[in-house]
């Protein structure tokens, strides 16, 4: 049977080699998507792991700040608990690089001299220049190779308004012990970060090593007692676990959109596999016949499958790691835009991602093959080897799949109403209805369809008259491309609404003329303008007020958000900065400057489950504090949650701090452009980011594009899969019907008819994905803007057609079918009539 | 007892050459007590040395070694003006050992902090307190060294390590100078050289704990405190060390460092008098002759284990009391020596009195890279 298996499959490839290549293609986009996918999850999570791992290094336990950071007094006491057996502290600032804006350095100040056991303990020989040398830095080779800096060389950075000069001390391999460790990391002394870039008093992190034998999980508890509610006690785990909770919502739809791709690509496994058994039919019954069981001829097809789906994997390996590289920076920029996270610096690729990539492909094969080829194994004999009864199937099992195919939709839709909405993903079970409900009413509605035309000549008419009587192959094709269709459809709407709406939200609180901060800003959000500064570009001629922002980040149960302290009393600052979702807007002013209220953004309280009138615990310098809320605002600047106060009631509560950000209110008169240039013509050589309020209102529209940017890449992915389909089909059906051709032919059909009716097929059945693909892609659409969204992000999105977009990717698709046509029609117009053939007449 | 500092200095690697903004040693330094017993900071080392050999009140049979040392290693000489915290010009290290010689135990304990409020320092004149630092990771109290107003108290623990020291000293002989008017010189340039002076007979009283149990303890105790800015030649590989205390009264200091092929490259020594009057000694007015070794299981160096001493035409027989007294730092690599109780013995082999003596240098990796 092996070398059977080995023969026919050859003979198999030689007779349809482009039937192979389309299924082929199908499998590597589905295996390539989700391997891309799943590829940037993990470096995600990766790089933020490598960043503990490169610096906590053998860290049993972390102590870390409920708000950014917290006294550095703490740290004796974390050295002195008995169970201890090494501690050392950690103040961490992001810096830009002065000729580089937009190249950030992570700086890690360490204690060199405490007992501080880093995975590279590489130290330089002269410990004493790492103190005496001021700006002393240790940076990795692969970076210094990048910028062309040489030990000894001095660099400028900028941390806030603050510029200051670094020397690159030593080169040390970060990367060589933590292989996803950032090339962007940088190590110098404590004093040096605090004093020089940041602020003294203030550590971020301790790294504790305990004493073999410790009970990690009672030590953890008591040092938290110990050192109170400031801090958090974490391990490693948590820590990361931690990380991978706040890109959850991000990586779950990616990876569920990566899976719809794969989905496609099982249909396409699905309608090859039918075709290539229909036609082998003949073969297989005489296998039956000559002796062989069912399970043999099970065996031989799925083993058949399997080849397939290894050939698939082994081209989508390398397209999902181009797709993956390709998009990295994207997807990393998205993180630290959304989650403020670790950049992702590398890509590793480790062994369990090739063997997810197998499963998925060749397990994703047999899946899509199973049905028709456990359907061809259990014939008898003699069915398999007359022809009438294969064709008809789909075609009485029309209706059933129709009913089946709303049964399912009433059922998901009831569960979801009775039972389902207080599930979070629930969201994601409809939607999986909707795409697993399509296929089933496809071949019904083009039964119907196709009964109500007309067809007066073998013309396009009749193109779309018999893709009815060939269910089987068309019903598939269109439901593969419905699927895509829906995914596209139901993406493009959910990303016009949410653009929509951040539209008209950026209209609304993006008022001020100028906005005002640092180049380190935008890694650093704590990064301090200075004062003074502050004051003199506030009286700037032609300033007619300013508002100054201060942003620190601080605990709230266990997530991190952004609070961002203002000046509430400024008219500026009311209801046009926050509009709001809920809240009395009377009393609002009043309630946040005289009652020490709280704004919370809306993400925040639909995760929380907080409302107007409740209290947002807080975790500051004091421990846990409780601040009435007054209003909720609509935000879509954090999908993590944010809140705002007054500038007082921040520094009442959470200590006094330079502000971070400054907006400036012009004159009537006043060219905002005119007045930056004028500031920087005052001010040269502070690092300041000077935006007028359309040149910030482009730069948020550029990164909520960026934002998206994977998930069009997987729309592309799918729509190719389902183009892929098209093409297959036809030529299916340009094999399938070779003799239903050759009597056309006989007829007196020319060349160009066929052609003709074989294009027009192809466009008729895009038409028919097309049309259920926007319905499905409609009720998608609101699936994910009204249920998944509001679950995984508690945006607000109000719905908008974006019609310009949708008609394009229409006209793309069209165009695609279309292409994918012409070989399929080609082949169909050179069936000479002498293959007519006996049997089918 | 300036090679004891000089532990210290392989911290300060490449600082070869005194810089002109470390202050270096000078034969006519302006001593003035007790002022000088407080810390130096424009020098780059300077050191508190203790060692000496107790007996528990309760059990006269139950001799213990210790050692106690503090070190102020200069980063650089000028203090930090970063608006830091954590900025600083110098380190504190301790080093505490306690050779329980009946129980035939060495233990050996560490701390290195920078100098800055949170974590260690050093005193002013007048304040009691010369020096403190934190204790090692897991532990509460400070180690302490305090002026008393006679001598020194101080004190240190490792829970960990299940040892500590609470000692008072009081002087039993005046303090004395360590080469003419403290210089002492260290090598054959006349710039290396240290501020050095001794009490070598102190008087010390207290608890000392060893696996978690106390004992109440008296006994003698040598101190030696030396600040400069030199370090070790290139050619020389480390260094032998010996502070005797004879039963009649009086003390002999000697010490040699060695060349790497092992030879003695520069040898000093001091014979005090009864009474507490010093006379210095040069190479040739002494001799030292390794009689037995010993390898140390852990790293595998091989440190003389006996030696016959013979100055003025007196033979001492010096002895460890236990052979495995070597300090193995953690917190440094390669920071390997030994420091360990002796006893000298005359030439009937009688015991006429105890010590100290330390051996760096020795084993694959253990040079003081100084």
């Amino acid at each position: 049977m092996i070398r059977y298996f080995i023969r026919s499959t050859g003979a198999h490839l030689r007779q349809a080699p482009s039937l192979f290549l389309l299924t082929v293609c199908g499998v590597a986009l589905g295996v390539a998507s989700v391997l891309a996918i799943q590829i940037i999850n993990r470096n995600a999570i990766g790089a933020f792991s490598a960043g503990i791992q490169a610096i906590s290094g053998e860290a049993d336990l972390s102590v870390v700040g409920r708000a950014t950071a917290f006294d550095e007094s703490l740290f004796p006491r974390v050295l002195g608990m008995e169970g201890v057996a090494a501690a050392w502290p950690l103040y961490q600032v992001d810096v830009a690089l002065a000729e580089r804006e937009s190249f950030f350095l992570q700086i890690y100040g360490v204690d060199l001299f405490s007992s501080f056991r880093t995975p590279w303990s590489t130290t330089p020989e002269d410990l004493s220049e790492v103190v005496s040398e001021p700006g002393w830095m240790a940076v990795s080779p692969a970076l210094a190779r990048e910028m062309g800096w040489a030990e000894g060389d001095s660099i400028q950075v900028t941390s806030g308004t603050r510029r200051v000069d670094l020397v690159i001390g030593a080169l040390v391999d970060f990367q060589k012990m933590s292989p996803l460790a950032s090339r962007k990391m940088a190590v110098m002394d404590i004093a040096q970060a605090q004093g020089l870039l940041g602020t003294a008093g203030l550590i971020h992190q301790i790294d504790v090593r305990l004493r073999e034998g410790s009970d990690r999980e009672q030590l953890k508890g008591v040092l938290q007692q110990r050192l109170g509610p400031s801090v958090q006690v974490v391990t490693p785990e948590q820590r990361e676990k931690q990380a991978a909770d706040l890109m959850g919502a991000f990586r779950l739809n990616l990876t569920a959109l990566s899976l719809i791709s794969l989905f496609v690509g099982l249909f396409l496994v699905y309608t090859s596999t039918q075709a290539s058994l229909l036609r082998r039919r003949t073969e297989f019954g005489l296998l039956r016949s000559t002796g062989a069981t069912s399970n043999q001829v099970l065996g031989l097809i799925l083993g058949e499958v399997v080849l397939l789906g290894a050939v698939g994997v082994l081209l989508g390996l390398p397209l999902g790691y181009g797709v993956a590289r390709g998009n990295v920076e994207m997807v990393s920029s998205t993180l630290t835009n959304l989650y403020l996270l670790q950049e992702i610096d590398s890509l590793e690729f480790p062994f369990s991602l090739y063997v997810l990539a197998a499963g998925v492909g060749v397990g994703g094969a047999i899946a899509g093959a199973l049905f028709p080829a456990l359907d061809m194994s259990r014939r008898d004999t003699r069915a398999l080897l007359s022809v009438t009864t294969l064709h008809e199937k789909v075609s009485s099992a029309a209706l059933p799949l129709f009913v089946a195919g709303w049964l399912l939709l009433g059922l998901a839709g009831s569960w979801f109403w009775l039972w389902g909405q207080a599930w979070k993903p629930s969201g994601f079970v409809l939607a999986v209805a909707i795409l697993l409900a399509l296929p089933l009413l496809t071949p019904f509605l083009i039964l119907k369809v196709c009964a109500r035309i007309r067809v007066r000549g073998f013309n396009l008419a009749y193109a779309l008259k018999t893709l009815s009587a060939q269910l089987q192959n068309t019903s598939f094709a269109s439901s593969a491309l419905a699927i895509a269709v829906s995914m596209l459809v139901g993406i493009t709407l959910m990303i016009g609404s949410f653009r929509e709406t951040v539209q008209l939200w950026v209209e609304t609180t993006i008022q001020a003329d100028i906005y005002i901060t640092t180049p380190s800003w935008r890694a650093e959000p704590e990064a301090a303008m200075d004062q003074e500064l502050v004051r003199q570009m506030g009286a700037h001629p032609g300033v007619a007020s300013f508002e100054a922002l201060r942003r620190i980040f601080v605990s709230t149960g266990d997530k991190r958000i952004s609070l961002a302290g203002m000046e509430m009393r400024l008219a500026a600052a009311g209801q046009s900065r926050f509009p709001l979702v809920e809240g009395d807007r009377l009393n609002l002013l009043q309630q946040l400057r005289d009652q020490g209220a709280v704004l919370i953004a809306e993400p925040l309280a639909r995760k929380s489950g907080l409302e107007v009138g409740d209290k947002l615990p807080l975790y500051g310098p004091r421990g846990m504090e409780e601040f009435p809320i007054a209003g909720i605002y609509y935000d879509y600047s954090s999908e993590v949650g944010s809140a705002a106060m007054d500038l007082a009631t921040m520094q009442e509560h959470f200590g006094p701090a330079p502000i971070n950000s400054l907006s400036l209110y012009l004159e009537a008169d006043r060219d905002p452009e005119q007045v930056i240039d004028e500031l920087r013509a005052r001010f040269p050589g502070i690092p300041l980011r000077m935006r007028s309020n359309q040149h910030l209102r482009e730069e948020i529209f550029e990164i909520f594009d960026q934002t998206f940017s994977v998930v069009r890449i997987l729309q592309v992915m799918s729509l190719l899969i389902a183009v892929c389909g098209i093409m297959l089909t036809l030529l299916v059906m340009a094999r399938e019907r070779i003799s239903e051709l050759a009597l056309y032919r006989a007829l007196g059909a020319g060349r160009l008819q066929i052609f003709r009716v074989f294009v027009g097929k192809g466009l008729g059945m895009t038409l028919i994905g097309l049309t259920l693909g926007t319905v499905g892609g409609t009720v998608l659409a609101a699936i994910l803007i009204y249920i998944i969204n509001r679950a995984y992000f508690g945006w607000t999105i109000q719905a908008h057609w974006p019609g310009w977009p949708v008609a394009q990717q229409y006209a793309t698709i069209l165009a695609g079918a279309l292409l994918a046509s012409l070989y399929p029609a080609f082949r169909a117009s050179r069936t000479p009539a002498t293959e007519l053939s006996r049997d089918d007449i | 007892m300036i090679f004891k500092g000089m532990l210290a200095l392989f911290l300060v690697l490449q600082m070869a050459m005194a810089g002109p903004e470390w202050k270096v040693a000078e034969p006519d330094f302006d001593w003035s007590f007790p002022r000088d017993h407080w810390a130096h900071s424009g020098y780059r080392t300077e050191w508190w040395y203790f060692t000496g050999q107790l007996t528990s009140r309760e059990d006269p049979g139950r001799r213990f070694g210790y050692q106690f040392t503090l070190f102020r290693i200069g980063l650089q000489p000028e203090p930090s003006r970063l608006d830091s915290r954590w900025a600083t010009h110098s380190l504190i290290m301790g080093h505490a050992a306690i050779s329980d010689l009946e129980g035939r135990r060495h233990l050996f304990s560490e701390v290195l902090y920078r100098e800055v409020p949170l974590l260690g320092g050093f005193g002013a004149p007048g304040d009691p307190l010369i020096a403190w630092s934190l204790p090692p990771a897991g532990g509460e109290e400070h180690w302490e060294l305090l002026w008393n107003g006679e001598a020194f108290d101080f004190h240190m623990s490792d829970p960990e390590r299940g040892m500590a020291l609470d000692l008072l000293t009081r002087p039993a002989k005046p303090l004395v100078f360590q080469g003419p008017d403290g210089y002492s010189r260290k090598g054959k340039p006349s710039s290396a050289a240290s501020q050095y002076y001794s009490f070598t007979r102190l008087q010390t009283d207290g608890t000392l704990t060893v696996d978690g149990k106390r004992f109440q303890v008296e006994g003698r105790s040598w101190m030696d405190k030396e600040f400069g800015s030199n370090q070790l030649a290139e050619n020389q590989v480390g260094w032998d060390w010996f502070s005797l205390q004879l039963d009649g009264g009086q003390e002999i200091m000697l010490y040699h460092l060695r060349d790497r092929g092992g030879a003695s490259d520069f040898a000093r020594g001091t014979w005090i008098s009864k009474t507490g009057e010093a006379r210095y000694l040069e190479a040739g007015d002494w001799s030292v002759e390794v009689t037995a070794n010993w390898t140390s299981p852990a790293t595998g160096a091989v440190y003389p284990a006996r030696w016959k001493v013979s100055l003025e035409d007196v033979e001492y027989e010096i002895v460890p009391l236990l052979a495995g007294q070597e300090n193995r730092s953690r917190l440094v690599l390669d920071l390997n020596y030994w420091e360990g109780a002796v006893s000298v013995l005359n030439s009937e082999g009688e015991e006429i009195g105890q010590g100290y003596v330390e051996l760096t240098g020795y084993g694959a990796n253990n040079r003081p890279p100084v």
